[in-house]
């Protein structure tokens, strides 16, 4: 009896044994077609206030609670066929949004592209696509033809902008290994590209890539069009198996800024501006990542602008109270080199993430600070990230902002924002 | 004293000869291991104390000594991710992000005891120079040490089947010579005139009771053009498939 029961035993076992580890052919088979992407829900809670120049601009004529929960969500898909040298991609996101105060659904092509690739070294592409030009984490003042990423959450997928582009790629031995050149056009049209600037335009501009003595330099260039011209430089090297250091580098000729002037009147000047970035990865024996990054906005505000502003905005809400006419509040709003990311001229990057601190895998927590040095202002934002399920990702975050009166980070519309995100990729 | 003088030359000289036969192994043990430029799929699965696994499908393509890039094809969290080594620069391409981040080779892509230089491993000869091959009867023990300090493990040991010139463990060193890790190559199997062990186990000490598991499929030699293995080419090796 015990025997049978053995050669049972083993019967039951063998076949799992064997199936251990198995890699089946289907596994790897190359469909012409891909369909995949994520779907995402993300409630979170807004402490709001109500006091802050920017809540006050947003929410002056609505009853807002000071504690304002929203719930967000997101499908974003992503298509492909690809057949010999030919490739089209699409990237539509559903966002969807819901608050007290707004229930918002809306379609938005991240990117719209064919590609064309007759050989390894040279590809041709036309569509809506985000270039993600430069190398710093954060920021990037060299993302010429790029909208501006949330140092908040720089991973996100951005939209892209209608465009064509081309790719040579050249490699070689010796101390230049490659050499790419990358042209790119992009028209702008009150239908087309409309945000990118001023209208009718045919913009034009290229990157030259050079992997040269182990280190990635880009030669960036946007000539005068929808925007001032512009020029930059970026880099990146790894200095030792642990540490990484890169760098930015913008100039824009002429480069417009509109500027509120104590009287209420706003001036557009023009000069040229210098913008930079450098930055440091370093990933410790205990797989500490630290990311540091310091960033000079060339364009920015200095700290007196902004007090102006955030004085015009207290002014035109009491007014607004007095009177009932938004105007002035509504002029405010429009100014958006003020509410923009980064309106200042220096900040500070510093993030700390620990891998599977404490034997806890797939647990990832970490720390982020972004602090506006100009007015000493910051926002303080701990996450806990957690992929121990396949193709599912749980993050937790808070984002605290800390500062005094008639400061960046303490004029946002949120004191504190707490957000779960739950990701599933398919 | 002629034949004194007959000994010494004959010792001076053999010395590099042994030196140079070790380099020659390795060369040989590289070889037996993978063509010099191929492709392949791989499945890594990193299992857990309690059992639980996780699992990763990649492509590789491989050139010459110093070049190797990665697509992963599942799972969908992880698809489209893309690693690239060009000597000791190493880049990440995650799709959302958008563009090519450089990462560092102690660093893991996918969690567990594999790291990225394993994942991207270049030849052996490439990145060690041999110090002394011990014969253990069946086997050759090879003693490497990283020709730089940018390479992930300062030393390197090296069973080899004598015969087949084929690694049966590797096993992976401080330079102060802790044990990181140990690779164990098992289930010789012939891929379409590539003999080589289809399944790659590895633990560590510093991970107990974790293990990792690289399967490897349809092992392939093939030619590249030097311009695949270029930032700007990352995103495009899904079209070498």
């Amino acid at each position: 009896m015990l025997r049978l029961l053995l050669i049972l035993l083993l019967v039951a076992v063998a076949p799992a044994t064997a199936e251990e580890f198995t890699f089946d052919d289907a596994e790897i088979e190359k469909k012409i077609w891909y369909l995949g992407g994520y779907g995402e829900l993300r409630p979170g809670l807004n402490l709001v206030d109500r006091n802050a120049a920017l809540s006050r601009l947003r929410y002056y004529n609505r009853d807002v609670d000071q504690a304002l929960p929203d719930f967000n969500g997101k499908l974003l898909l992503e298509g492909s066929i690809e057949k010999d040298w030919a490739k089209l991609f699409v990237q539509p996101s559903l966002d969807y949004t819901n608050t007290r105060l707004e229930n918002d659904l809306k379609l938005t092509w991240y990117e719209a592209w064919l590609q064309a690739k007759p050989n390894d070294s040279f590809k041709a592409l036309a569509g809506k696509r985000s270039l993600r030009w430069g190398k710093g984490y954060a920021w990037n003042p060299v993302a010429f033809f790029d909208r501006p990423k949330n140092p908040d959450d720089p991973e996100l997928s951005l939209e892209g902008y209608w465009l064509a582009t081309a790719d040579y790629i050249q490699s070689f031995d010796g101390p230049l290994q490659t050499l790419a050149i990358t042209p790119v056009l992009l028209p702008q049209r009150h239908d087309l590209n409309d945000d990118f600037g001023s209208s009718d335009q045919l913009n034009w501009g290229g990157k030259l890539y050079l992997l040269l003595y182990d280190t990635d330099i880009d030669l960036l260039l946007m000539g005068r069009g929808s925007r001032s011209a512009s020029y930059g430089l970026d880099f990146s090297r790894n200095l030792t198996t642990n540490f990484e250091l890169h760098g930015e580098l913008a100039w824009v000729v002429d480069a417009p800024q509109q500027v509120l002037l104590p009287s209420g009147q706003v001036i557009l000047k023009r000069s040229n501006a210098t913008s930079w970035l450098m930055g440091l990865r370093y990933l410790t024996e205990q797989d500490t990542t630290y990311i540091l990054e310091y960033y000079r906005n060339g364009n920015g505000h200095s700290r007196d602008e902004m007090r102006t502003f955030y004085d015009q905005v207290d002014q035109g809400f009491d007014h607004w109270q007095q009177t009932g006419n938004p105007t002035q509040l509504q002029r405010l709003g429009q100014l958006q080199s003020y509410s923009r990311i980064a309106p200042m001229t220096d900040y500070l990057y510093a993030r700390v993430s620990q891998k599977e601190p404490a034997d806890i895998l797939y647990l990832t927590p970490a720390l982020t600070a972004i602090a506006n040095l100009r007015d000493g202002s910051l926002s303080l934002a701990p996450e806990l990230l957690y992929t121990g399920i396949t193709n599912l990702e749980l993050r937790l975050k808070g984002t605290v902002t800390v500062g005094a009166n008639q400061t960046e980070f303490a004029e946002k519309q949120n004191d504190a924002r707490f957000e779960l995100r739950l990701r599933y990729y398919f | 004293m002629r034949f004194l003088f007959a000994l010494f030359s004959t010792l001076a000289l053999a010395a590099p000869a042994f030196a140079l036969d070790g380099q020659q192994l390795l060369q040989q043990i590289d070889r037996n291991l993978n063509p010099e430029s191929y492709e392949s799929y791989r499945k890594l699965i990193n299992i857990e104390p309690d059992g639980s696994r996780k699992e990763f499908t990649l492509y590789t393509v491989k050139k010459g000594t110093d070049k190797v890039a990665s697509l992963f094809l599942a799972p969908a969290s992880d698809k489209g991710r893309t690693t690239l080594r060009l000597g000791d620069n190493l880049w990440l391409l995650i799709p959302n992000v958008g563009k090519p981040v450089r990462i560092t080779s102690l660093q893991s892509v996918v969690g567990g005891v594999f790291n990225n230089a394993d994942i991207l491993q270049l030849d052996y000869d490439t990145e060690y120079r041999v110090e002394k091959v011990e014969d253990k009867g069946t086997d050759y023990l090879l003693h490497l040490k990283a020709k730089n300090r940018s390479v992930a493990y300062d030393r390197v040991r090296i069973w080899a089947d004598k015969s087949k010139k084929m690694p049966h463990r590797i096993e992976c060193l401080t330079e102060a010579g802790m044990l990181i890790k140990t690779l164990y190559f098992k289930d010789i199997k012939d891929f379409s005139g590539i003999t080589r062990p289809a399944t790659v186990e590895t633990d560590s000490p510093l991970y107990k009771g974790y293990r990792s598991v690289m399967l490897y499929a349809k092992v392939k030699k093939r030619s590249f053009k030097d311009e695949v293995f270029t930032l700007n080419g990352m995103s495009a090796i899904d079209s070498l498939r």
